[in-house]
């Protein structure tokens, strides 16, 4: 760690953030011959040591002899100001070192309200905020994650993006900045190079077209650049490396626990999810792998919970001798299992009921839509009858305690869905007076966010609510669900309305989030420290209406800001698939019947890979 | 013989900045990667059977924490203590370890007495000397206590049994405390502050021993090496 900050510590909330020397971190030598690069996460570490990619990128980074990753997060506020008044920069856990003496700096983009923190990080780092600015000195600024799927609000501060999964494109990455070191090329040259990576973007190489104030395309500047950038992404999981060490945390943080990915990809095809559409396709990675991987983790950390994770892990094929498998093979030292996303369906009442045993704490079910033809709009594939079928077993196998995820602002959506809503949550507590075994009265919380039309999704052309009507929506529920047994929790409205905003945004928003940044703001998505007045002045400075980008209602043949940025997906499925929400049709998993023609497999030849198959060759 | 394993260790300026929980989880996961074979609670969610002496502040550093590991197996002390010690991480390190006795009492009932050793920089020795007189001079000390049910007032004075060390070293001066530890008389760290004048903040305190007091004995609860301490 940076010494310079061993005197704060006795002075911030949570010193051991700051204080590295966890287990498994790695402190290579910085020799002249290795590529450096910083793994920056644009919030505090009780957050970002949670993130499983970093993970990833860290351990095969370090992997190679040539190369060395280190981590740095966001101080939280405390802390910079003490950085701030005392001038010291931001540095890396591991050797102390300043942001700005790695060769790369790479920022994760997990979700729109993280923005803030990465001008917030280069600014503490001492490194210019623009691409522009940046001089032969200057680290080069990659980004990578979902939001890289429309990066154009932050095209200007980044000098390359990769699209897509990372485990492979890194190495060509690494590659080539280690070779531009050892030749001392040009920054342009190597971004040049970069650029003719696959699933790489150098937004400065690309320049936006506006006519009366509306985007009307992007265009190359050089004749061998390709118009569309296509996403990185591996045929087959169990080649891909993973990590067989986590650094372990002191202090508690999210996602503290061994976790290893069963599958990549979903292919359910929820008309408004975003990571449904990005990922694709699916890809689950071998039963007798991932029992190889939890047992070189298991043994590295000392954790005593193992997490299957992935987009819905009650879709592995075989995840109930998985988990089997690894319940017999752990639970007397311990050790339990968890599944964070399972799907609603009987089945995942089985399966965690073979999780949780006796402690039923609490189930957790999706069904985002209070009827059934809203269900159908948005092909959330969960019928009334399994509805009633999952939240009766769930009673009956002894759990009291039920939360219900709903999202309001459906494109399509009438009052009727809303009472739909409250009527669920009346009828799940009625069945858990009726069907439950346990003790306890049965309680039921009903969580409602807003929707956020999301880049390369069907829904992506639906204008969000405004903001009132979403408040007025709020309002109607809260009524609505005041009774004894349930409780209602919601997400604020300014926050999901900024998340539109910049998850689709073009160019032009950059420069409202340098202003914002001035302003104060950063840790939007800390429900305390959002400055909602600032963001709209900010707006207001830059002469644009934060409405029109979250609320407008875009023609399906105008080009969109993000079209040049491609997960494969074809943009004439997602069409097709925003006529068929409307007229209330659902569209089927074309990993048990037919191909729904995204176009995923035909533009990166790829395929769905299911274990099961794999088992009986 | 119980398979009950009781140890003395270290919690040093690498891990200084952790929490009472953090240390416990840190310790509980340096077991595990081990392989000691330690002994779980009953139940669904099974737990090492682990306990700890009194919890040290965030910041405070120590040569003399204790807990007692309930093992599922025999295991030697010296095997107890070597295996541990290649998995605990820099900072933390066991210095004895032995096998409790059957029906020996718990942990805390073994302790109610613990030795700061106070790194006090820009402190002179006189002044030091001069303020513990002061404070043997006074009838009582009292401050406010902040607890769960609400304020309250204390007197420090009795919390504080003697200054064993006054004594310049490195431009700073090392006093070594003696106080009360535990529900039967506890002096915080803070209040030490406050009776001997020093910021926390600044100082350097390290626990350097924890005791069972009776009368102007003190006995560690592991090995033999007590002493007597009557303040003159």
């Amino acid at each position: 760690m940076d010494r310079r900050l061993l005197p704060l510590l006795p002075l911030v909330s949570k010193p051991a953030r700051y204080t590295n020397n966890e287990v498994n971190a790695q402190h290579k030598e910085w020799t002249p011959d290795r590529v450096t690069m910083a793994l920056a996460f644009p919030d505090i570490y009780d957050v970002g040591m949670g993130h499983l990619g970093f993970k990833i990128l860290y351990s095969i980074i370090n992997g190679r002899q040539d190369a060395l990753a280190e981590r740095v997060y966001a101080p939280w506020v405390d802390m910079q100001a003490l950085m701030e008044e005392r001038g010291i920069p931001l540095t890396a856990l591991e050797s102390g070192r300043d942001l700005a003496d790695f060769d790369l700096v790479g920022f994760t983009l997990q979700h729109e309200l993280s923005y803030t923190n990465i001008l917030k990080m280069l600014d503490l780092g001492r490194i210019p905020r623009r691409a522009a600015q940046r001089g032969e000195e200057d680290p080069l600024v990659v980004a990578g994650g979902p939001c890289a799927f429309n990066v154009e609000p932050l095209a200007d501060f980044f000098d390359f993006v990769v699209l897509g999964e990372g485990e492979e494109v890194i190495h060509e990455i690494l590659d080539l900045v280690q070779e531009a070191k050892r030749q001392g090329v040009p920054r342009q040259e190597t971004l040049r190079q970069l650029a003719r990576l696959r699933g790489v973007y150098v937004p400065s190489f690309y320049r936006p077209i506006y006519a009366d104030g509306k985007f009307q395309g992007m265009e190359p500047l050089y004749p061998d650049l390709s118009a569309h950038i296509e996403k990185r992404v591996a045929e087959d999981l169990g080649a891909l490396p993973f990590p067989q060490e986590f650094v372990v945390p002191y202090t508690e943080v999210v996602h503290d626990r061994v976790m290893v990915e069963i599958l990549r990809g979903c292919t359910r095809g929820c008309r408004f999810c975003q990571a449904g559409m990005i990922y694709r396709p699916v890809r689950e990675r071998d039963p007798q792998l991932l029992q190889e991987q939890v047992a070189k983790l298991v043994s590295s950390t000392g954790y005593e919970e193992i997490s299957l994770s992935s987009l819905s892990s009650g879709d592995y094929t075989q995840i109930r001798s998985l988990v089997k498998d690894l319940i017999a093979a752990y639970q007397s030292c311990g050790i339990s299992v968890s599944l964070p996303s399972l799907r609603l369906d009987s089945f995942a009442v089985e399966l965690a009921e073979e999780i949780q045993k006796a402690r039923k704490t609490g189930l957790t079910f999706a069904p985002e839509a209070g009827t059934q033809r809203l269900r159908d709009v948005i092909n959330k594939n969960v019928s009334d009858q399994d509805l009633q079928d999952v939240v009766q077993a769930a009673f009956q196998a002894g759990w009291y305690r039920l939360k219900l995820y709903f999202m309001i602002g459906l494109p399509t959506e009438t009052a009727e869905d809303l009472d739909g809503i409250a009527q669920l949550a009346r009828q799940v507590l009625a069945w858990g007076r009726e069907y439950r075994t346990a003790r306890k009265r049965p309680e039921v919380t009903v969580s409602v966010a807003s929707f956020v039309p999301k880049p390369h999704t069907p829904f992506q052309w639906f204008g969000q609510n405004p903001l009132e009507v979403l408040a007025e929506k709020q309002e109607y529920l809260m009524e609505r669900l005041r009774h004894p047994g349930i409780q209602f929790s919601l997400h604020q409205v300014e926050h999901s309305f900024l998340e539109a905003a910049f998850s689709r945004g073009d160019r032009r928003l950059g420069a409202v989030l340098e202003r914002a940044v001035d302003l104060g703001c950063q840790f939007d998505s800390w429900g305390d420290q959002l400055r909602f007045e600032s963001w709209l002045q900010a707006f207001r400075e830059a002469g644009l209406d934060p409405a029109e980008y979250a609320q407008r209602f875009i023609d399906p043949q105008d080009p969109l800001p993000w079209d040049h940025l491609s997960p494969g997906v074809d943009k004439k499925f997602l069409i097709r698939e925003w006529e068929l929400a409307q007229q209330g049709l659902p569209t089927p998993d074309c990993r048990w019947d037919r191909c729904s023609l995204c176009g995923v497999c035909f533009n990166l030849a790829v395929k769905n890979r299911l274990t099961e198959a794999n088992g009986g060759e | 013989m119980s398979r009950t394993i009781r140890f003395q260790f270290t919690k040093g300026p690498e891990v200084r900045f952790l929490s009472h929980l953090d240390l416990v989880r840190a310790m509980d996961r340096a077991a595990r990667r081990a392989g000691l074979p330690m002994a779980f609670s009953a139940g669904f969610s099974p737990r090492p059977l682990m306990s700890y002496s009194y919890p040290l502040a965030v910041g405070v550093l120590s040569e003399a924490e204790y807990a007692d590991f309930q093992l599922a197996e025999d295991l030697t002390p010296q095997e107890f203590m070597e295996r541990y010690n290649n998995h605990l991480p820099p900072g933390f390190r066991v210095l004895r370890a032995e096998r409790l006795a059957e029906g020996a009492p718990a942990l805390m009932s073994e302790i109610n007495a613990a030795l700061w050793q106070l790194e006090l920089p820009g402190a002179a020795v006189d002044e030091v000397k001069r303020r513990w007189q002061e404070l043997k001079g006074m009838d009582s000390f009292e401050v406010e206590r902040e607890t769960k049910r609400g304020t309250r007032r204390v007197n420090l004075l009795p919390l504080i049994f003697g200054l064993t060390k006054i004594e310049e070293r490195d431009g700073a001066v090392e006093v070594h405390c003696l106080a009360g530890l535990g529900p039967e008389g506890n002096l915080r760290v803070e209040e030490m502050g406050l009776l001997l004048g020093f910021s926390p903040a600044e100082a350097v305190i390290t626990r350097i021993g924890q005791f069972k007091k009776e009368g102007s004995r003190y006995q560690p609860p592991l090995g033999n090496r007590g002493f007597t301490w009557t303040d003159s």
